[in-house]
């Protein structure tokens, strides 16, 4: 008989924007998912709780790392930029990627929580895509098993009401300020996501109790800047 | 018990305000039952240098016999839950004994107890805050707890437990050589995730009903909070067996606090856990 509690598991997913615009500043993406690596590494309680994958999208998703246990992994793939910004195709996957994980670490005997998605990007996307009933159909509990909490991360000279659309709470859309070492800046916010999310938090009589996160060093609550 | 513990070397609680040993434990026995008590820092606050967050207490009326007890896990996301799991514990002990002595054995007024509870984190906001008033979310930023509070009382008809939980710690029961959940715990959501979040004193619950329970031997009752409640889970784990096996009998209170500082992976919260054995033959009732 499979045990049904081995342990308590958060997924994360890193979507990162890898289209054309983000050319300039990919090295330091690279460098911050090498980052938050190191960070976790040098957490190792945390880091047990936690299952990573990295995608990459632009026209479509280029699955970089699945749902892999940072304490055994070597090394991160490079994201490389490519094509155009389908947020489209972005969540779409997601839809179809995170009930499958769920389910499958959930097989496996572990608990789950609720995923996050780390969503980085301009926040420029194709123009024409109806991206936003994707998000909806992905963020609705009672549509999409594991519906994510998302973390909307925007880089360069993010477009801070579309970062907000993403954002699954308003306190969850981020946007740089200038001159920030955005990659140590997720690091640590995503350190501190995941003790937050294992740690225990007070639910006060909601029916779908809130994430309660600290805006990470550097950035600006996008609500604040439209 | 599985995945080796990760090498590192506990570090002294920063910020606490007085002095919060990392372990206590405790164990005595009545004509009516053997009790053992321990409330054990986690792995992950040892290696951050956190407080032990649970807390525990325990306290007999010699009149009628009556065992009461407190089990409190202070949220991690409040300011200093550490002093709030020890004034919840402490205070409901103290007004369970009150009821119980005017009462001739039993808690008569679970609402007043919460009430009591509830207003001394209050009372314990104010003075941290310097303010003359704090309010229940103030309050909660500073201190929320989650509380279970019972009595054990001596009857004819056996050893009457009733308690009251409020947040996720639980009640456990083993008997026949297995482990089952009986009340709290954490729940799985509907779409079968887990959250950590809980409803916490200083809020009350608008309707307070105890559970009730007759204890006779061989059975073994056990409240905790959730770092036993979690990987304990349905009763059916590695956890649970090893409980079985080693709480049949009472086991010396050293002993039993280092029964519950066991290593598994993702499971490095505080854990607090009180026992109680019903001892055999006539337990007699309140005088």
């Amino acid at each position: 008989m499979m045990e049904s509690n081995r342990g308590h598991l958060l997924p994360i997913y890193v979507l990162a924007d890898e289209s054309g615009s983000m050319t300039e500043h990919i090295d330091d993406l690279n460098d911050g998912l090498r980052s938050l690596h190191q960070a976790l590494l040098g957490e190792p309680m945390a880091a047990a709780k936690v299952r990573f994958s990295v995608l990459g999208f632009s026209d479509d998703v280029v699955e970089r790392v699945h749902l892999v246990d940072l304490r055994s992994a070597n090394e991160f793939p490079l994201l490389r930029t490519r094509g155009m910004t389908s947020y489209l195709a972005a969540f779409e996957d997601l839809i179809n990627r995170i009930p499958g994980d769920v389910n499958a670490l959930k097989s496996e005997g572990y608990q789950v929580h609720r995923p996050a998605v780390f969503f980085l990007s301009d926040g420029l996307p194709n123009h024409g895509e109806d991206w936003q009933d994707a998000h909806r159909r992905l963020t609705d509990r009672s549509v999409t098993l594991g519906a994510p909490n998302i973390i909307a991360c925007g880089i360069v000279d993010a477009d801070a009401q579309t970062i907000d659309q993403v954002a699954t709470e308003p306190q969850f859309g981020f946007v740089a300020n200038k001159g920030v070492d955005v990659g140590g800046a997720i690091a640590k916010f995503c350190t501190a996501l995941t003790k937050s999310v294992i740690s225990s938090g007070r639910s006060l009589g909601s029916a779908s109790p809130q994430l309660v996160v600290d805006k990470p060093e550097g950035f600006t609550v996008a609500i604040d800047v439209i | 018990m599985d995945g080796a513990v990760p090498e590192f070397d506990p570090r002294p609680p920063i910020g606490a305000l007085s002095y919060r040993p990392d372990t206590v434990c405790d164990g005595w026995s009545t004509e009516a039952l053997d009790l053992r008590l321990a409330s054990v820092r986690g792995y992950a606050h040892r290696a951050e240098g956190r407080p032990r967050e649970d807390d525990a207490a325990a306290a007999w009326d010699e009149h009628t016999r009556t065992v009461v007890f407190a089990v409190a896990d202070g949220v991690s996301d409040a300011r200093q839950p550490h002093i709030g799991s020890q004034l919840a514990c402490r205070s409901a002990v103290d007004e369970m004994l009150g009821q119980v002595r005017a009462s001739g054995g039993f808690v008569t007024d679970w609402p007043k107890l919460l009430s009591t509870v509830h207003w001394q984190l209050r009372v314990q906001a104010r003075r941290l805050l310097h303010q003359e008033d704090a309010t229940v979310d103030e309050t909660a930023d500073l201190l929320a707890t989650t509380l279970v509070a019972g009595a054990a009382t001596p009857t004819p008809a056996g050893v009457r437990v009733a308690l009251v939980s409020v947040g996720d710690s639980g009640v456990w029961l083993i008997k026949n050589g297995a482990l089952y959940p009986l009340q709290g715990g954490k729940t799985v959501g509907a779409d079968g995730l887990v959250s950590s979040a809980v409803r916490p004193l200083p809020y009350v619950p608008a309707e307070v009903v105890p559970f009730e329970y007759v204890l006779e031997p061989p059975c073994v009752l056990l409240i905790g909070t959730d770092g036993f409640g979690d990987p304990v889970g349905d009763g059916r784990g590695v956890v649970a067996q090893l409980l079985c096996r080693e709480l049949e009998r009472p086991v010396p209170p050293l002993g039993f606090a280092h029964l519950l500082d066991f290593y598994r992976e993702t499971f490095d919260d505080d854990r607090t856990l009180v026992a109680l054995w019903p001892r055999g033959g006539a337990a007699g009732g309140p005088r």
